[in-house]
């Protein structure tokens, strides 16, 4: 599995699944989710939970994962898979469950855990009444799939009879639940034609992605407590007050990453623009400086390859080239470009470095993170190496989709970045549990 | 230095001045100056202020600083919104406190009225393909007389043939800004040449590094910027050098870029060099300003003694 490409198709390529009516299910990028699948079903499924994954993209992950047999795994990813599969169903919007299951009805998927999964949706979600309200027709395709029309149907009549615990419902329905007892009714408003003409289901139960406060305008100081520490610090502002919070704000944000065990090379513009000037002095290289600062803690070894000045003392022209060749000849894991992207001397430089690479036989790789102003900076002039990997980032918030994307690239970034996604698992899992208790995995 | 020796004989001596290691960005090429600094002299934005225009084409000037000569720079201009924007043809010197009309300034902003006042200045330098025609315009009267010049060249980058400056600076401010940073000031730097699509274009010095950092945007965004724009080439593809192993890369890079130092360098060896008129236009004690024409350069320089102060030179 090519991770850092898999990871960007994942972030950028946001086209609905479709159903067309009496068609096949339109999935344009299938053959790509089968083969990562194939080839990695545990990894494959914990980069759909990447932080930045679109939605559509998660919800071709789920249904790749319910679609394809569990043969053969061992029990460890396959509650991996099912712990995904739950998180994605609960973390996407319902719509885009409803397609999936109904996808995987085309498909003629009819595994245990696609049933499992398909049944908790259709009777467990959060806002399952809303949803059968609203989506009745559609929800009894997804209930009469998941356990095939005439055991469906045969459960149902029961259920209408009065039945709530027999036998045959045990063994065909209510043993793939885990709150058995809201089932019967659930079942009952699901056949009741009676309903119908709700409103829209309600958007996602489960927050898959931290929901961010964008400032009406961006400033110098509001890009994150470590940013903004910075930047009176380098203003000149009482020193041990801010020093102590800087170190608290580090400690904090390193925390959120398991630790990297491996070397990343940082080529650090420190060049005159990266202070720039007015309003927004120190407002970049700030951003780039508290990006150092969490990698330092969180990386075993990073090695710091400064271009014009320094952090402090930022000055001078940007010899991005130059410095990635020192920065390889530090023997990193990983090199990682940290600049506004204007390149000076000379322009052009970095894009032939980077070209050559190859040929010399320099396999480290090298990624370029771009250090804006706001999210929306005008990059036309700014692109030192469009062959290069890039992502920009304005915002301590940023660093969450930044590291995995960053060390994804790497091949001693593969453990750490499965570590980063197992304990988002675990934290989603958590957040979900607490959604309906009793709902566990 | 001997190449600029050469193209500014006699006057003009730079001794003590060091080319540094040049930048690119685009068509713009910038090879860094550095030199002794010369204390006393007032900076343009932080000592020097727009007191007020008179009227359209006569401006005022104070130089607001309690000690220090102003050497106002050499075609700058202010713009502000609903005001006619001017620009001034010629340098001056301004003592401590002193205030100076400057009847011969031109307005460049043809159909706006009002007048600039003192608060909210942002200052510019006429762009290179206006300087010799504002410089041939100092001493000569009359608010329109740089219109016809302005209209020409926003026609020759495709834009209505208007004698609005506003145009090519004001429209396209956020790209020419770019410059200031796509070329990095330097340490201790007092000036710089400057080449367009590899012809020499300018030569500016300043008294001290920080006379110089206050013009820097005026002239890299604007006086050189707005050209360089328009002729902006497409990034060059990126070939990979022939080399093997990271220490051969390196050597390639190496050589690669001296190379292109070298071809930099014959761009100055080859600019149009030979004699030229040195006019003396104002003195301030031992200070000159004198207007420097010849048949390859023009502008304006400040000597003291025999040092170079101040030079804003620029190819015809």
């Amino acid at each position: 599995m090519d991770t850092p490409t898999l990871l960007a198709h994942l972030e950028t390529h946001d086209t609905p699944l479709t159903l067309p009516r009496g068609g096949t299910l339109r999935w344009d990028d299938a053959d790509l989710h089968r083969a990562a699948h194939t080839d990695d079903p545990e990894g494959y499924a914990l980069l759909g939970l990447a932080p930045g994954v679109r939605p559509w993209q998660r919800a071709r992950v789920l249904l790749q994962v319910l679609n394809a047999s569990q043969a053969g795994l061992d029990q460890a990813t396959r509650a991996v898979l099912h712990r995904t599969a739950r998180v994605l169903t609960l973390g996407l919007p319902p719509a885009h469950v409803i397609t999936v299951l109904l996808g995987l009805r085309r498909l003629r998927a009819n595994h245990k855990h696609t049933t499992r999964i398909a049944l908790r949706f259709v009777l467990e979600h959060p806002g399952a009444d809303a949803l059968i309200a609203a989506r009745r027709p559609a929800l009894v395709d997804c209930f009469e799939h998941a356990l095939g029309t005439a055991t469906a149907r045969g459960c149902a009549r029961r259920i209408a009879d009065g039945d709530t615990a027999s036998d045959y419902l045990q063994r065909r329905l209510l043993r793939f639940l885990t709150r058995p007892h809201a089932a019967p009714a659930r079942i009952r408003a699901l056949y009741d034609a009676g309903t119908g003409g709700a409103a829209a289901p309600p958007g996602p139960a489960l927050a898959l992605d931290t929901a961010r406060d964008r400032p009406p305008t961006v400033t110098a100081t509001n890009r994150g407590d470590i940013a903004a520490t910075l930047v009176h610090l380098y203003r000149g502002g009482p020193s041990e007050s801010l020093y102590e919070a800087l170190g608290r704000y580090v400690d904090a944000a390193a925390a959120a990453f398991p630790r990297f065990d491996g070397t990343v090379a940082l080529v650090l513009d420190a060049s005159a623009s990266m202070r720039g000037y007015g309003t927004r002095e120190w407002a970049v290289l700030s951003q780039a400086a508290a990006l150092r600062m969490v990698l330092s803690q969180v990386c075993a070894r990073l090695e710091v390859v400064e271009v014009g000045g320094d952090e402090r003392a930022p000055r001078g022209a940007t010899d991005l080239a130059m410095g990635v060749l020192d920065a390889l000849g530090t023997g990193p894991d990983l090199v990682a470009v940290v600049t506004d992207g204007y390149e000076n001397l000379f322009p052009g430089d970095l894009a032939r470095v980077a070209a050559t690479l190859p040929r010399a036989g320099v396999t480290t790789p090298v990624v370029l993170c771009h250090a804006l102003f706001t999210g929306s900076d005008d990059l036309a002039l700014r692109r030192p190496a469009p062959s290069l990997p890039q992502r920009g980032f304005w915002h301590q918030d940023d660093f969450a989709e930044l590291l995995p994307w960053m060390l994804g690239h790497c091949a001693a970034g593969a453990p750490w970045l499965r570590a980063a996604l197992r304990a988002r698992l675990d934290d989603l899992d958590r957040r979900a549990d607490a959604l309906a208790p009793g709902l566990a995995a | 230095m001997t190449a600029l020796d050469t193209l500014v004989p006699g006057p003009l001596s730079l001794a003590g001045h060091r080319l540094g290691t040049p930048q690119q960005a685009g068509a713009l090429t910038m090879v860094p100056i550095s030199g002794p600094a010369h204390p006393g002299f007032v900076p343009p934005r932080t000592g020097l202020k727009l007191s007020r225009v008179v009227g359209y084409g006569q401006v005022e000037l104070t130089n607001g600083a309690p000690s220090g000569v102003a050497i106002v720079p050499l075609h700058i201009g202010y713009i502000q919104d609903h005001a006619q924007n001017h620009a001034l043809c010629r340098s001056a010197f301004l003592a401590a406190g002193q205030t100076l009309r400057f009847d011969d300034a031109c307005c460049v902003q043809e159909s706006q009225g009002g007048y600039l006042t003192g608060g909210d200045q942002w200052f510019f330098v006429l762009p290179a393909e206006l300087r010799a025609r504002a410089l041939e315009l100092r001493g000569v009267h009359g608010y329109s007389k740089l219109w016809a010049d302005i209209a020409e060249l926003n026609a020759r980058y495709g834009l209505p043939r208007r004698g609005h400056l506003e145009q090519i600076l004001s429209r396209q401010r956020p790209v020419l800004t770019q410059f200031q940073s796509r070329l990095e000031l330097q340490p201790g730097q007092v000036g710089a040449l400057f080449f367009l699509a590899g012809r020499f274009a300018g030569l500016e010095i300043a008294p001290d590094p920080a006379y110089f950092a206050e013009m820097w945007a005026a002239l890299v965004c604007f006086a050189y910027g707005a050209a360089a724009w328009h002729a902006e080439p497409e990034p060059p593809p990126a070939v990979p050098y022939d080399a093997a192993g990271l220490a051969g890369l390196r050597g390639a890079l190496d050589r690669d870029r001296s190379g292109r130092i070298a071809e930099i360098a014959g761009w100055l060896a080859d600019a149009p060099a030979g004699p030229v008129d040195v006019q003396e236009e104002d003195r301030y004690l031992d200070l000159r300003l004198s207007t420097v024409t010849g048949p390859h350069l023009a502008g304006q320089i400040v000597t003291g003694g025999d040092r170079t102060v101040y030079a804003s030179l620029f190819a015809r």
